[in-house]
């Protein structure tokens, strides 16, 4: 999968709607480990707006649009993971699928949720939906309380032996639950965590083609974030980016969510101050947000930032790093929901900081002690 | 084979102190090896084959302990874990120190005799009396003391977790004819401390691919659910486990490769605990990577238990996974 761009998107055509793609992406499956029909859809999607695609040893998928600027050029890396959390069948009994969580599913959510089966011995992909016993097939212990993984079954409505022979332990399980477009340009469905943040990179990418920038860009959907983040990691190692930005989503206010740890939904990305972000560029992200009138949050995020940047920020020598963020609501649910207005800002602030990078910009980061 | 499990297994070596297993395992191996030698970790690295793909084969050496912390007037030894050891394991106990010494456990007086003892309300009874006498030092480390059993199809020891690895590792270097890739055996440090020598060696030879031989559990006593891992039905390949997935190219090599040698096999969804390949898969720009698990019962318990046929199956296995060409 490499190979020069086909062609650039026409200065005079509108830019491209965003949601459609989204939506493709928010359809599509991709747990960790298992990425490959998400990569091969963003492939189709990046291929005309940059100028070579590969894959990484273990599946990252790692776009490169060339700059402008005096050779060498420095390069960016934005790391937006492309995985999705989902689950995993751990054994069959009569016919139902018990099940563990590949990244982190709160199980109080699961029962009466629609799944994909990604079926290996017979190469199906089988509608599910997740089932809870009733009370009295359960230990009292749990009862009428939050029943935990271990208890809960796929029901495929297929009979005991056709499921043995067609599903087998270690096989996939995607969820299926449909996005939809609600009401004040907000879009709720599974896995907006992070594909909203793949599509703030192809709002950027789209952008680009109308900029000139003199450094290289490094567009990449990681794989593994949420168990591992072992495509950040491995990425940034084998590109050696001079600076590196993750994009990934951050818990918005929502019910029982409204402090002040939180921040709005639909008033602008975020920009991530803490030790895992080097304060030089979120200060010159925050600068030109405000030089633009675009609407951004501060956001304080003291340890480990939850996110591809904390691989990036200690890969191979060390690579100055920054985090934006979503707001969200819903975190690791099938409905989680985010802000359309909040892509579209994100991808132009990251389109307007990238072509301002200027050669020596990576000269300039320095600590000021 | 039973033989050599017996001196892996009797063998005491705890994460950080490999010496004594390295040499054992290093005396077997120089015969075979096409390069041997020890990095800065104390990774025993053995090279068989050159030219063609560069696979890493990972077996962790060390095993879990404990390692002295104190030693009070009376002589008692107080100490802290050295890996995943749990305190039931160790109500009277038997170790042995890294000197030889033996040692039993007991703890401080418990409110109920059914209660288990924190490590804090633990010691060691060496035999001294004082701590002048105490031929223990602070910073000595102990591990299980446990026999080598033979129970016919079922064997039985301490640290099968991870010798059976070794074993196997030692069996398919021994049971290679020709191959068309530089393999390397690395017979790991520190694995049960954070998989850190894997980590570092991975980092050193840079493989195109590999694997790790590794214990996994097991759902085939009373009691335990939904995990489809039992003794005797073949060696497991690793889909997940706590720390890591699998790579779906490095599963389908195994799985197919497998069912062409007509080989019995597991798969496997461990949900807690990871191995070496964890720390290999993420290494510089990422390697692709699986996992060929023992099935063992009683993990990190003095009486690990394994399946003789498992054992030959996973050689196996190995075996017929290097002897021949690897497209992923």
């Amino acid at each position: 999968m490499s190979g020069p761009g086909a062609f650039s998107l026409p200065f005079f055509l509108p830019m491209p709607e965003i949601t459609p793609f989204l939506k493709s992406l928010l359809s599509t499956s991709g747990i960790s480990a298992y990425e490959t029909p998400a990569a091969q859809l963003i492939e189709t999607r990046w291929r005309p707006v940059v100028d070579e695609i590969s894959l990484s040893r273990i599946g990252s998928l790692q776009a490169l649009k060339r700059g402008s600027g005096p050779q060498p050029h420095p390069a960016i890396m934005i790391a937006t993971h492309m995985d999705a959390i989902g689950m995993m069948v751990t054994s069959i009994a009569d016919g139902f699928l018990h099940f563990t969580q590949v990244g982190g599913i709160d199980p109080r959510i699961l029962p009466g949720t629609p799944v994909i089966v990604h079926a290996s011995a017979s190469g199906e992909e089988l509608p599910g939906v997740i089932v809870i016993p009733p009370a009295r097939g359960l230990p009292a212990s749990v009862g009428d309380g939050v029943v935990g993984l271990e208890y809960l079954l796929i029901d495929t409505g297929l009979l005991p032996a056709e499921v043995s022979a067609k599903v087998r332990t270690g096989d996939p399980i995607s969820f299926a639950t449909q996005p939809v477009e609600l009401a004040g340009e907000v879009i709720s469905g599974h896995t907006l965590d992070n594909r909203a943040s793949v599509a703030v990179l192809t709002v950027a990418l789209d952008e680009l083609q109308k900029k000139s920038h003199a450094w290289d860009i490094w567009a990449v959907a990681t794989v593994q974030e949420e168990v591992t983040l072992g495509g950040a990691f491995t990425s940034a190692y084998g590109l050696r980016p001079q600076i590196a930005i993750a994009i990934d989503v951050t818990f918005a206010k929502g019910p029982g969510a409204s402090d002040w740890q939180t921040m709005p939904l639909g008033k602008g990305p975020t920009l991530t101050m803490g030790p895992n972000m080097h304060p030089y560029i979120y200060n010159a992200l925050k600068e030109l947000a405000e030089k633009l009138e675009i609407p951004y949050q501060p956001e304080i995020t003291p340890r480990h930032s939850g996110t591809d940047g904390y691989a990036t920020q200690v890969a191979a020598d060390g690579i100055p790093t920054m985090v934006i963020g979503i707001p969200l609501r819903y975190m690791h649910t099938p409905v989680e929901i985010v802000a359309l207005k909040d892509i579209q800002r994100a991808g132009r602030l990251l389109a307007e900081f990238i072509s301002r990078l200027e050669p020596d910009f990576v000269e300039k980061i320095v600590w000021e002690d | 084979m039973k033989q050599l499990l017996k001196k892996l297994t009797e063998t005491f070596s705890p994460s950080g102190y490999e010496s004594a297993i390295r040499d054992v395992i290093r005396a077997e191996v120089t015969p075979l090896a096409d390069e041997i030698r020890v990095d800065a970790l104390g990774n025993l690295i053995i090279r068989k084959g050159q030219g063609g793909k560069k696979i890493m084969i990972a077996a962790h050496m060390d095993e879990i302990g404990l390692i002295a912390s104190h030693i009070d007037e009376h002589g008692f030894v107080r100490f802290t874990t050295v890996g995943g050891v749990y305190p039931q394991m160790l109500m009277g106990a038997r170790v042995r120190f890294h000197s030889g010494l033996p040692g039993v456990i007991y703890n401080e007086p418990l409110e109920k005799p059914t209660d288990t003892p924190a490590i804090e309300k633990m010691f060691i009874d060496v035999g001294a009396t004082s701590r002048k006498d105490c031929p223990i030092k602070v910073g000595e480390v102990a591990a299980f003391e446990r026999p080598f059993l033979d129970l016919g199809d079922r064997l039985v020891a301490k640290s099968m977790d991870d010798r059976i690895g070794c074993l196997v590792a030692i069996e398919t270097l021994r049971a290679l004819k020709s191959t068309p890739h530089e393999i390397y055996f690395v017979f790991t440090t520190q694995e049960e401390v954070g998989t850190r020598g894997a980590e570092t060696s991975a980092f050193g030879l840079d493989p195109d691919l590999g694997f790790s031989l590794d214990v996994t559990g097991w759902g085939d006593t009373p009691g335990r659910k939904h995990f489809d891992i039992a003794l005797g039905k073949g060696p497991a390949i690793k889909i997940k486990d706590g720390g890591m997935l699998a790579d779906p190219r490095i599963i389908h090599w195994m799985v197919t490769t497998a069912e062409k040698a007509r080989l019995p096999y597991q798969r496997e969804v461990l949900l807690g605990g990871t191995t070496d390949a964890r720390a290999m898969q993420l290494v510089r720009a990422g390697v692709p990577v699986g996992c060929i698990s023992i099935p063992c019962r009683y993990v990190h318990s003095p009486s690990e238990m394994v399946d003789y046929n498992d054992v030959q199956n996973a050689v196996k296995l190995a075996t017929a996974l290097l002897s021949n060409p690897v497209e992923l």
